[in-house]
């Protein structure tokens, strides 16, 4: 096994943090706003670890399993609410649907929420409710909302300050609704600095810490000396003080420090053992995986890995829901349950949250939810004469899945129930956005009622400030 | 006792106003004590008020019917009872309330609460009878830059600029040191960003220092100012931050969003007047009505973002500077705008009247329609959407109105100066820090019919802009006086085009839709006629599939100075310039522009295409047979040469005097090879015929540039480098953009894809155009900082290029040049 050793020191930090943080961190704006009567939270964790399954992830065909029918040719589409028989976990009361049984096997390392309940915004939308998902706030907004991480990179700060705080890992913007994507794929009002790093591809994420393509290490070297030189050699005397020199300066120099420093191997896939990597690849998901492991080994605070979100792929399934789901099945199955595994071995699980999430669940017949049901968006015969209508199409909002590793939750616990038979909602301990957020925002020791002011209004991190954290969820 | 005397006995129980029990003897020791000693208003209890007590029941506000504005409402009370009685603090409800004795009905409800301290201050203070100091009030505050305003002109001082009166009144009220002005380059480098967004060309800026003319730089300002498509290019980018206007963006799949970008191009095309641009905003035509109309999500909206709102909360920061998005939801804590204020505006923009829901629950009342500032004039009560806007518009824009003119030239002056004179630049009711400059700017553009270039051309010829820049960083806010220019940073546009001035390589094509203007269509418009042609006639409606090869020699007297290519071709061609493969494109959708320049030669030059026309879409078959199968090339070739100052055209085309075979023969794009038995191209119609319908001015469109570089970076969309310099989503409004460098900007900047691609690109159109390494870095020098290297610089540069520039040593060159501070940095 190979673990990457990693020394840095806090007290560079402040070195080398760009002035655009150090105002930030000092007195600038956006300014925090803590209210005086919360006690100090205690963290458990330091990074966290977002694996998103983007398009909707079906809870009966995953980690919640129902009533399973086979398919037969013209069954009733009322007898799908599982496609896939259930398995055992290594959590006696807690079974899967059948193909997670790698994840089965760590489900003792972890809590299972059933009851996540995705809001009630009308028309289904994903990019809206990943929107929400993700800030905690449904657009449209006043105020350019910032993602999750963008929110712990700028209360926390990068923890290895060589490193992005807030790495994205797997989605291209070029495809799809990729101008809805972008805008909460974004640090929001709270500026550029604590926005994500991009990675569409962990394939070639060395590339993006890396001198530009055809640079040799040599000749980025030269480039910087030669810059710096440049510079040294610039009249500007006669300007007075400096502040805006020296924030380009210094951002220059943090770039440079990222592409040559020894947290830019972290990024490099090809560097893992063969028998490691291995195991991870199914597919970019996978790898994906396999670089959040590292990049947290190397101090990254906050990385978000998805599935990638183009309408009607991966787990959009508007149609073959069953065989889709059994082949992302596979594609996530080993990646995550290693992720666990080599961040256990490693001794970094304990400290670090990894949070299993989508937007909202799927069921063969419900759109929406039961008491609020939207508009219809797939066709579904009453009776499935095809195998291309075995499974679950429609987008489900009353319950789903949120799988929770490490970062100091409880170990082979389970949170909510839902109902065996259509309409498999929430009945018990429901769990919605905000309070999902407080929790992650607990473990790392940030306050729900945590605000940033933007044109004097308090921006809550989360909705209105009124999230809570579940503390059962909690060892 | 009968039946209607217990009945009105038991109304008037009912309808008694409900009056509080008196405090218990335990109740009363539980308070905190009277603080001893005479109390202070303005110092201790105004604080609390401020802090603690007006959100509710201060500026207008009067939450239980309780208003604190003055001390006679504070005793009057609210639906509860007198708020306090003089004298008797353990007696007052005000007491009773903040000091927290019955935990259900604390006050504040929201906020700072009492410490024990305060509401010993707050006893006493009663007790001593509420002395409350006479200019103290919580009533509402009166807007402030509202009432339009002519200061008087404060006596000349060898200024001829009014700005510079006014100014130098401040300067010597506030001891300010002696101005310096900045030398000509670097004016010359402001003025030219400031006006056009691009840097001084090395032979304008040269020309501009050595003229010896008195007014040459009231001159230069005038004559940039007259520059109309470069201006427009310019001031696209700041309007459609501030109209949320964008290309591509959230909302345009399913037709929630509309652009307003030909309408916006034209307006500042022909410097349309701010009262009229204002105007077509609020009360829009078809090709303004996108920006009033916001961006509008299927589904749920909240109810403070329905497109009414939207419109009502854009119309009044953008062009009044108030802030209305608070108010939207409730009551604002920031301000003093309440919820019925935004619904009252966001009515205007509604059918129907809108029902007023408090934060995102449905209270049951309609909104009424107002405006927020009704002294500027009344609103029509009509259910007529369209008389209401047009009403709307013209309060906005009338005469009393002195908001609207101060607002955007304080945007005006922030986005010269780095710093408003009012900020935050979206909220006019702070005050400027010189009020008598502020007003004087404004009225001056009213005086001029809203003419905004004339006020810009005040501010760049006034000797406060000429100053020398000063750099506040995060000393912005803080007890601010202006002593001359901010420092500011080039703007992911200006520093695109920067580059593209620099390297040549610009973008291809624009992803706005705009018209240019007249002079662009004369310029950049075809001078003959190009036609569709190919191998045989009736090709534009049918033709066979596979290759067909076309040859055209054309002679030049001396190396061009501009040669570009526009291509069409149905479906793909690949294009040879004397035997070199120059360019290819496979999409019959789009033209294709290429740079012929490098590959020309003085004498002949033989062009050569290979053109295919693909097999048709199979499932475009009908029943009537496979669907036909257009062919056809459009070439129109814009080549340009300087005669003695003059230009000489010596453009080509697609027509007739192309050969053209259909067997390919090894070497058939090479000028020696032996065309003789390939018959006359067959001419298939102009651009315009069916079915490809070329749009008139689209050879003026695509051929726009400057003298170097493509298509400039505010006429296409976001790509990864704009968007890390700074380019907004334009999902909000964005009146002022972050300039502070970030890491990930560095980032993007140090090893980006974008970047790179340029200058790799660049270097090579470089390399090609200078010949020597010295020549090379002088050059380079000239156009991104508009000087001559120092000795130290040349050497440095020199030691690093070498006599025969490589194209890796260019681009490290070209990459540390524009990294550095002094090019991004606008002194």
């Amino acid at each position: 096994m190979n673990m990457m050793k990693h020394n840095w020191n806090r007290r560079d930090f402040l070195k080398t943090a760009s002035a655009a943080t150090l105002g930030a961190l000092a007195a600038g704006a956006p300014r925090q706003g803590l209210a005086a009567d919360q006690p100090a939270i205690q963290p458990t964790a330091d990074t966290v670890i977002v694996l998103w399954m983007a398009g909707g992830m079906a809870h009966t065909e995953t980690f919640d399993p129902k009533r399973y029918v086979p398919f037969s040719k013209g069954m009733p589409a009322s007898d799908m609410l599982s496609t896939f028989p259930q398995i055992d976990t290594a959590v006696d009361n807690i079974k899967f649907s059948q193909g997670l049984e790698k994840i089965a096997n760590v489900m003792d390392r972890g809590t299972l929420i059933r009851s996540y309940t995705a809001g009630d915004l009308g028309f289904i939308l994903h990019t809206r409710h990943q929107y929400q998902w993700h800030t905690g706030y449904a657009p449209p907004q006043t105020v350019a909302c910032p993602h999750i991480g963008a929110v712990i990179a700028r209360t926390l700060g990068p923890k290895n300050p060589a490193m992005p705080a807030f790495i994205d890992i797997g989605q291209r913007f070029d495809v799809g609704e990729g101008e809805e994507l972008k805008s909460f794929h974004t640090a929001g009002f709270l500026g550029s600095e604590f926005g994500p790093f991009l990675i569409a591809d962990p394939a070639d994420a060395a590339e993006s810490v890396r001198p530009p393509e055809g640079m040799s290490p040599a000749r980025f070297e030269n480039r910087e000396k030669f810059y710096k030189a440049l510079v040294a050699q610039t009249p500007t005397d006669q300007f007075g003080s400096a502040y805006q020199r020296e924030s380009l300066l210094r951002s220059m120099d943090n770039a440079h420090r990222l592409l040559s420093s020894p947290a830019a191997q972290s990024f490099d896939l090809t560097l893992e053992p063969k028998e490691s990597y291995d195991k991870y690849n199914t597919g970019r998901f996978g790898l994906g995986c396999l670089l959040a492991r590292r990049l947290t080994e190397a101090g990254a605070r906050f990385i978000e890995v998805t599935s990638e979100y183009i309408p009607f792929e991966y787990f959009d399934t508007h149609e073959n829901g069953h065989t889709r789901m059994a082949d992302l099945k596979k594609s996530i199955d080993g990646p995550i349950a290693q992720l666990v595994l080599d961040l256990e071995e490693r001794g970094l699980l304990n400290r670090t949250l990894i949070v299993v999430a989508s937007e909202f669940s799927r069921d063969a017949l419900l759109e929406g939810k039961p008491d609020k049901p939207v508009k219809d968006q797939v066709d579904e015969p009453a009776k499935v004469d095809d195998e291309k209508f075995y499974g679950m199409h429609r987008h489900f909002t009353d319950a789903g899945s949120v799988l929770l590793f490490g970062g100091g939750v409880k170990r082979g616990h389970l949170h909510g129930v839902t109902a065996e038979e259509r309409p498999c909602k929430t009945l018990k301990d429901r769990v919605v956005i905000e309070d999902l957020h407080a929790s992650i925002y607990r473990a790392v020791g940030i306050s729900p009622r945590l605000s940033y002011d933007i044109e004097r209004r308090p921006f809550y991190v989360t909705r209105d400030g009124v999230g809570q954290p579940i503390l059962e969820l909690f060892a | 006792m009968d039946r209607s005397l217990i009945a009105i006995i038991a109304v008037l129980l009912i309808l008694a106003p409900a009056s509080r029990a008196a405090l218990t003897p335990e109740q009363i020791k539980a308070l905190p004590p009277a603080a001893s000693g005479p109390v202070d208003f303005k110092s201790q209890i105004k604080p609390i008020f401020e802090a603690s007590c007006i959100r509710c029941h201060g500026r207008g506000r009067n939450r239980g019917g309780f208003q604190i504005d003055s001390r006679q409402s504070l005793l009057k009370g609210g639906d509860t009872g007198p708020g306090a009685a003089p004298g008797h603090s353990a007696d007052s409800y005000i007491i009773e309330l903040v000091s927290g004795l019955n935990p259900d009905e604390v006050m504040p409800k929201k906020g700072k609460k009492l410490t024990p301290e305060e509401v010993g201050a707050l006893r006493a203070w009663i007790d001593q009878g509420l002395p409350w100091d006479p200019d103290i009030s919580f009533a509402p505050i009166p807007p402030q830059n509202l009432v339009p305003r002519a200061p008087k002109m404060p006596a000349a001082h060898n200024e001829n600029n009014p700005v510079d009166r006014f100014v130098d009144v401040y300067f010597e009220q506030h001891h300010n040191e002696a101005p310096h002005l900045v030398d000509d380059r670097t004016y010359a480098r402001r003025v030219y960003l400031d006006t056009i967004g691009l840097l001084p060309p090395p032979d304008e800026l040269e020309a501009f220092v050595a003229s010896h003319k008195s007014n040459k730089r009231a001159a230069l300002v005038k004559s940039l100012l007259g520059r109309g498509d470069a201006y427009a290019q310019n001031w696209l980018t700041f309007w459609n931050d501030m109209l949320r206007n964008d290309y591509k963006g959230t909302g345009y799949i399913d037709g929630g969003r509309e652009q307003i970008t030909r309408w916006l191009y034209s307006a500042l095309l022909t410097n349309m007047p701010y009262d009229q641009f204002v105007a077509q905003l609020i009360h829009p035509n078809k090709d303004s009505e996108g920006f009033s109309q916001g961006i509008v999500w299927r589904g749920f909206v909240n109810a403070s973002q329905m497109p009414q709102m939207q419109a009502a909360q854009n119309v009044s920061q953008v062009f009044m500077g108030v802030n209305l998005k608070c108010a939207s939801c409730h009551d604002s804590f920031i301000n003093d705008w309440q919820l019925s204020d935004a619904y009252g505006l966001a009515n205007v923009f509604s059918d129907q009247p809108l029902e007023i829901y408090r934060c995102d629950v449905p209270t049951g009342q309609k909104a009424a329609t107002k405006f927020i500032f009704p002294q500027l004039g009344d609103l029509p009560a009509t259910t007529n959407k369209q008389e209401r806007l047009r009403a709307l518009a013209s309060v906005i824009t009338g005469p009393k109105d002195g908001r609207l003119s101060r607002t955007i030239v304080n945007r005006l002056w922030a986005r010269f100066l780095g710093r408003g004179l009012v900020e935050p630049v979206d909220d006019m009711q702070q005050i400027a820090w010189d009020p008598d400059l502020l007003d004087w700017l404004a009225q001056d553009l009213v005086a001029h019919h809203f003419d905004v270039k004339q006020t810009i051309e005040r501010i760049l010829t006034s000797r406060a802009y000429q100053l020398s820049a000063v750099d506040l960083g995060e000393l912005q806010s803080t007890n601010y006086v202006f002593t001359g220019p901010d420092i500011r940073r080039m703007t992911a546009e200006q520093f695109r085009d920067a580059l593209a001035s620099l390297t040549g390589a610009g973008y291809a094509a624009p992803n706005a839709n705009v018209s240019m203007s007249e002079d662009v269509q004369k310029q950049f418009g075809p001078k003959y006629q190009a036609r569709w042609i190919w191998n045989v006639p009736g090709a534009a409606h049918n033709a066979k599939v596979g290759s067909i090869y076309l040859r055209k020699t054309i002679r030049l007297r001396t190396p061009p100075d501009q040669a570009d290519a526009l291509i069409y071709c149905d479906n793909g061609f690949e294009l040879f310039v004397n035997g070199h493969k120059v360019s290819s494109g496979a999409d019959f959708t789009r033209p294709f522009v290429v740079n012929l320049k490098p590959w020309l030669k003085t004498g002949e030059n033989l062009i050569a295409v290979e053109a295919t026309n693909s097999a048709p879409d199979p499932t475009a078959a009908t029943t009537n047979g496979p669907s036909p199968n257009p062919a056809g090339l459009y070439i129109y070739a814009r080549v340009r040469a300087d005669s003695r100052g003059k230009e000489r055209v010596v453009d080509f085309v697609s027509d007739r005097s192309w050969i053209v075979t259909d067997k390919k023969t090894a070497g058939w794009e090479n000028p020696s090879f032996d065309a003789r038995n390939w018959t006359p191209a067959s001419e298939l119609g102009l651009g315009g015929i069916a079915p490809w319908k070329l749009p008139d001015d689209m050879i003026a469109r695509q051929f726009v540039r400057r003298a170097k570089g493509g298509v400039r970076a505010s006429l296409v969309a976001a790509d990864p480098l704009m968007a890390a310099m700074g380019r907004p989503n334009r999902e909000q409004v964005v009146t002022t953009r972050a300039s502070a460098a970030t890491t990930l900007q560095a980032l993007e900047l140090t090893n980006g894809k974008t970047l790179a691609t340029v200058l790799h690109e660049g270097a090579a159109n470089l390399i090609r155009q200078k010949s020597s390494g010295p020549e090379l870095v002088r050059s380079i020098y000239e156009e991104a900082l508009g000087r001559t290297p120092t000795l130290e610089e040349f050497a440095l540069a020199q030691e690093w290029i070498g006599n025969k520039p490589t194209r890796a040593g260019v681009e490290d060159f070209l990459w540390a040049v524009v990294m550095l501070p002094n090019f991004q940095l606008i002194y």
